[in-house]
């Protein structure tokens, strides 16, 4: 008599069946508890929130903060950047400029609009970076200074930046991003509310379709271009409770690099950017709860809903298919890096949530996605699977897949209603339903392309995207 | 014994006959759940819709009042209206909102109108009704403008707020209080301040600003003495030092220089010497200008730039050469506003300099003067 005797009999297309369909359900429930505590997190935070539009709700001694801005090849967009971050409304403030040893006019712009003049400063090496070839303040703002040094990727402007940072608290912009006026002072809160608080991200929108005029954002409107449309939902998901829902938790592991604020100290005491990653953004922040939880020390990483930061999203296949590949490269790297705060004893939320979330989901997930459907659909066409199972797993995935979009933009709808018109809230509706009929699948053929290419260790530099910026206006470009 | 049929592979001859459910009961289950999953997705997505209206339909209505009211509070500039703006009960908090950013906008005579429109209208009662919902966001603007009414009545239960778990609504209640009597307030409420580390302290600092120096000084002095006596009450004084800033900082320089010159805390002893400015404690800055903590070094270096004299110049120099960078940093600037300083003088001593950190340093804060 053998030991499976009794047992229900399991061939392996069975068991491939069942192993994928419990796959999607479970990826599926872990969001939607995410969309949950979303939700308990939005209502806090909106009710505390509910008096800062009084005039007395400013303090005026909030921390001064180091803006940090690395630049590689931003000729056309740069000085525009720059001048919406000098017109931030924060009590002290400093704008550092890395030109990462750009190739074209980025430093002869800055130059030109700002009236550089080289100063010699006393800079504190306490992050190795490239040789930074000189450091210049502006003649017309006494708050810029541009560091120009050779080129080492963004991880090493940062680094260089940090360096340079005058304040505790440096905040990483990426040179393409739109701020909000009060961006600062919306994702300082944190800082100020609790002061274990090492770091604090906010939500990054789509700019494409919106009107920005010298260097703000002045209407929200939808792009026209359906992959950009597609990223807006697309967006809303990650960041309205694929963040946020771990916020309460202590376990936020993604902070944007195109808008973050950071504990110099904590970061210096760290080691600064990592320059062997192309996350080097993520990796940050799995490298401090690895090392904070390692430790023992009590810290928070904070994620504001706020939407503060806008950014142009690809409008090419080409260019998308780049970035998603990225991505998914900084992310297997993050992980792999910080291996020990999976499971470690203290890890807590982080370490024993997040991350194995992360891990399977989010990192394995392309390989076991795309070979659930390229399983289900060549066992079907084989007949090893019958129509019922293929299409009660097809049918899974796509409720899944559609409940989640939907529940991101009643997030959206509930809190900030950044979409003023009731036709755009309809266009979106549409866009939630049709995203699951081949773009999310594209994702993730593209993101497993991305893991591959990780696994296989080919290198990869700075993310050179072709930002078209044609919802620029006014005194934004030189 | 129900036996689940794990082989879903294997089409049921009874398929055709069942119609759409699959024949396998787990199989049905996941398909069940799968439709309902997708029927609360549609659901979902009638209530996206069904709130885009009501929000809109809010909308209208606020501007249809905010039309109405806005004329009303702006006469206020001028004197009380006679007609009294309308509120209808599900527009009381907007209406409280628009009464006290007018509130918090306006000053003297203007302010005093909006008080006695609000008296007209019975505003207080209102707040006090909020106050007491169960819904943060209104009982946060009921507590805000019962202080900007200045409602004695409500004194005790704003006082027991003050202890309450949400640091949003204890402080939006000490902030009250502080409107109400703000003498009365501070001799109890500094205590709080110290030892509520969730309250933010550039909050507590803005609030007591506007309590005013007056004040607020002699209740600071009185809470951090009595602090200090107390064994581990180190964070306290350090957070009550800090909240100093906002004080009359002749009258805590003593107790600062006291502090500084007594305590073995080193995070004490910063924060003291941040309100130092007496030329008596410079003997003490001097001393603690050596101290094995760096940032204690920073401290006093800073003061000898308010204060230093001349005969610093040494101790500066030294101190240049320091291992640490914010110390050098600070020794380059107090070196340059120390009385009597020439920056040609100093520009041939940073010739002299065989540290070349220290060299760069003051050639630093020589650009940076003569810039």
């Amino acid at each position: 008599m053998s030991f499976f005797d009794g047992w229900p009999q399991w061939d392996w297309v069975s068991f491939a069946q069942w192993f994928f369909l419990l796959y999607f359900i479970g990826i599926n429930s872990g969001y939607m508890l995410l969309n949950l505590l979303s939700l308990g997190s939005l209502k806090r935070y909106v009710e505390m929130h509910s008096l800062d539009d009084l005039p007395r709700s400013v303090s005026g001694f909030e921390p001064p903060v180091s803006v940090l801005v690395p630049a590689y090849n931003e000729e056309a967009t740069i000085a525009g950047s720059v001048r919406s971050m000098l017109q931030l409304n924060y009590p002290e403030y400093e704008v550092v400029v890395i030109n990462d040893g750009s190739k074209d006019g980025t430093m002869a712009a800055l130059q030109r609009e700002f009236s550089l003049l080289p100063f010699p400063e006393a800079s504190w090496q306490r992050l190795r970076t490239k040789t930074v070839r000189g450091i210049y303040r502006s003649a017309t703002y006494p708050t810029l200074r541009v560091i120009d040094k050779e080129n080492g990727g963004k991880a090493d402007a940062l680094n260089a930046g940090i360096n340079a940072a005058r304040y505790p608290l440096f905040c990483g912009v990426d040179a393409d991003s739109v701020l909000e006026r009060d961006s600062l002072r919306r994702v300082i809160e944190p800082f100020l509310e609790d002061p274990r608080t090492i770091a604090s991200g906010g939500t990054v929108r789509i700019a494409n379709g919106c009107t920005v005029d010298s260097g703000f954002l002045t209407s929200v409107g939808l792009p026209r271009n359906p992959l950009a449309l597609l990223q807006i939902v697309e967006y809303l998901r990650a960041f309205l409770f694929g963040r946020l829902g771990w916020s309460p938790l202590n376990a936020v592991l993604i902070i944007s690099g195109a808008f973050g604020i950071f504990r110099k100290e904590v970061v210096v005491e760290a080691g600064g950017y990592r320059h062997d990653t192309v996350g080097e953004d993520m990796e940050l922040v799995v490298r401090l709860h690895r090392l904070f939880r390692a430790r023992g020390t009590p810290y928070r990483i904070v994620f504001v809903p706020d939407p503060i930061c806008w950014t142009e999203a690809p409008e090419s296949l080409r260019v998308l298919k780049n970035q998603r590949v990225r991505w998914q490269r900084g992310l297997s790297e993050s992980l792999t890096m910080n291996l020990g705060l999976l499971f470690h004893p203290r890890g807590g939320a982080a370490g024993w949530l997040a991350f194995p979330f992360m891990a399977i989901f989010e990192w394995l997930g392309p390989l076991i996605e795309v070979a659930g459907y390229a399983f289900m659909i060549s066992a079907w066409l084989l007949g090893m699977v019958s129509g019922e199972a293929f299409w009660t797993f097809i049918l899974v995935a796509f409720g899944f897949g559609l409940v989640l979009s939907v529940s991101s933009l009643l997030l959206e709808e509930i809190s900030f209603h950044i979409y003023p018109k009731p036709g755009q809230i309809a266009v979106l509706l549409v866009v939630v339903i049709l995203e699951n009929f081949g773009y999310r699948q594209l994702n993730s053929l593209w993101r497993l392309w991305g893991l591959l290419l990780w696994m296989t260790g080919s290198k990869a530099r700075w993310g050179e995207m072709t930002r078209k910026a044609s919802w620029q206006t006014g005194g934004g470009n030189p | 014994m129900l036996r689940l049929d794990f082989n879903l592979s294997r089409i049921p001859e009874s398929a055709a006959a069942a119609g759409w459910l699959p024949q396998d009961p787990l199989l049905a289950l996941v398909f069940q759940t799968g439709l309902i999953i997708i029927a609360c997705s549609f659901l979902m997505l009638l209530s996206v819709f069904a709130l885009r209206m009501r929000l809109l339909a809010r909308q209208r209505r606020e501007r249809f009042h905010e039309a109405r009211w806005k004329p009303l509070l702006a006469e206020c500039v001028f004197g009380v209206p006679e007609r009294l703006p309308e509120v209808p009960r599900e527009m009381r908090y907007h209406f409280l909102k628009h009464w006290n950013y007018h509130h918090e906008s306006l000053v003297g005579a203007a302010r005093r109108n909006l008080e006695t429109l609000a008296e007209r209208m019975h505003l207080e009662e209102v707040a006090r009704d909020l106050m007491r919902s169960g819904d943060l966001r209104q009982r946060l603007i009921g507590v805000v403008t019962l202080g900007h009414l200045g409602d004695r009545t409500q004194w005790h239960e704003l006082r027991a707020l003050v202890s309450d778990r949400s640091p949003m609504l204890s402080l939006a209640a000490a902030r009250a209080l502080l409107d109400i009597d703000a003498a009365a307030t501070l001799a109890w409420l500094v205590t709080v301040m110290a030892s509520r580390e969730d309250w933010p302290l550039a909050r507590v600092v803005a609030m007591l600003r506007e309590a005013g120096p007056d004040r607020c000084t002699q209740p600071l002095i009185a809470a951090t003495e009595a602090a200090s006596r107390v064994e581990g009450g180190k964070r306290e004084v350090v957070r009550l030092l800090q909240m100093m800033e906002v004080a009359h900082t002749e009258r805590v320089a003593p107790l600062a220089g006291r502090i500084a010159r007594e305590s073995d805390e080193p995070e004490v002893i910063a924060a003291a010497l941040r309100l130092t400015q007496d030329p008596r404690d410079l003997d003490i800055v001097r001393a603690l200008a050596r101290h094995g903590e760096w940032f204690v070094r920073l401290a006093a270096l800073r003061v000898l730039g308010r204060i230093g004299e001349p005969a610093d110049r040494v101790l500066l120099m030294d101190l240049l050469c320091d291992t640490h960078w914010w110390v050098r940093y600070h020794a380059a600037r107090a070196l340059i506003t120390l009385p009597g300083a020439r920056l040609e003088d100093l520009d041939k001593v940073r010739g002299t300099l065989s540290d070349r950190f220290a060299a760069d340093m003051l050639g630093e804060a020589i650009a940076e003067a003569r810039a």
